[in-house]
């Protein structure tokens, strides 16, 4: 092919690596990645669970009360911030529930409690 | 040729023969005066805005379009704005910083054309403004015009 030319495209990565040299940007960026795991985890799960159960999201959509597009647009990330309440209905017309478990990692209670891990998830 | 590189394609980036996946890139769009507007807009942020877009631009490249990806901060755009993306984050105040970008997605042929090895999220501009006001029509139209420069040219105009 005439006049083709690979791009370096390597700038995204290297702006990274700099910026994380800073601990507050370090610590930013991390959070921001568990955040924004956890939330696709849970979205991704649920979608999961409904491919698992046989449901079509226009099905899904019904069996919460919603418009079929709007269940489309929440599993394809077309739409932003989805809502706990939305969540918590797909999730329970999935057959599952909602948990929130402290992470192992987590920060400590006073009392130097340790008993649960940390995360959101969807469990069926 | 149709142009996947807006429509959301569910391809997914390969290694040839081994069936791989890939993370797909992030690259920012360079105007023809050398300026990159995203990058300005990035260096411009709060450190921890410029982190954030960062994670989300990391976490959707790693996952791509159509799944969803992005914690919620990645939406596609619609009317005038269809076949754009944006992240959304607020700030300090409450103050509002957008980043709207375009996918690179097509097949190999198409995308070494453009220059690229695999598909690409293509970052244009970022905006701000104060909670509960809106952009313009004439931001978006801006917005639209460096990324119709963008996709004019073959290879693609990164900044590197």
């Amino acid at each position: 092919m005439p006049d083709t030319e690979r791009l370096d495209v390597s700038l995204h990565e290297r702006r990274r690596v700099a910026r994380m040299e800073d601990p507050e940007y370090r610590l930013a960026y991390e959070r921001a990645r568990r955040e924004i795991a956890q939330t696709d985890a849970v979205i991704n799960e649920l979608d999961s669970l409904r491919i698992d159960l046989g449901l079509s999201k226009a099905e899904l959509a019904r069996r919460v009360n919603r418009n079929a597009s709007s269940i489309r647009r929440l599993f394809t990330a077309g739409r932003t911030r989805p809502e706990l309440p939305l969540i918590a209905a797909l999730a329970d017309a999935l057959g599952a529930d909602l948990r929130v478990v402290r992470r192992s990692d987590g920060p400590s209670s006073p009392q130097g409690e340790n008993d649960q891990e940390g995360r959101v998830a969807a469990a069926s | 040729m149709a142009d996947r590189a807006t429509s959301g394609g569910s391809r997914r980036a390969r290694t040839a023969g081994r069936g791989e996946e890939l993370p797909w890139v992030v690259v920012y769009c360079r105007t023809r005066d050398g300026k990159s507007p995203a990058l300005d807009f990035l260096d411009s942020c709060p450190g921890k805005i410029d982190a954030q877009f960062t994670a989300v631009l990391d976490a959707v490249a790693a996952a791509p379009p159509p799944r969803f990806s992005g914690g919620g901060k990645w939406e596609a755009m619609h009317d005038d704005m269809a076949g754009w993306f944006e992240v959304r984050l607020t700030g300090p105040g409450r103050e509002q910083f957008r980043l709207f970008c375009l996918l690179e997605n097509a097949d190999a042929a198409e995308l070494e054309r453009r220059g690229l090895l695999r598909p690409a999220i293509a970052v244009i501009a970022g905006m701000r403004k104060p909670w509960r006001t809106t952009f313009s029509e004439r931001d978006y139209r801006d917005v639209r015009a460096l990324g119709d420069d963008y996709r004019q040219n073959y290879p693609r105009w990164i900044a590197t």
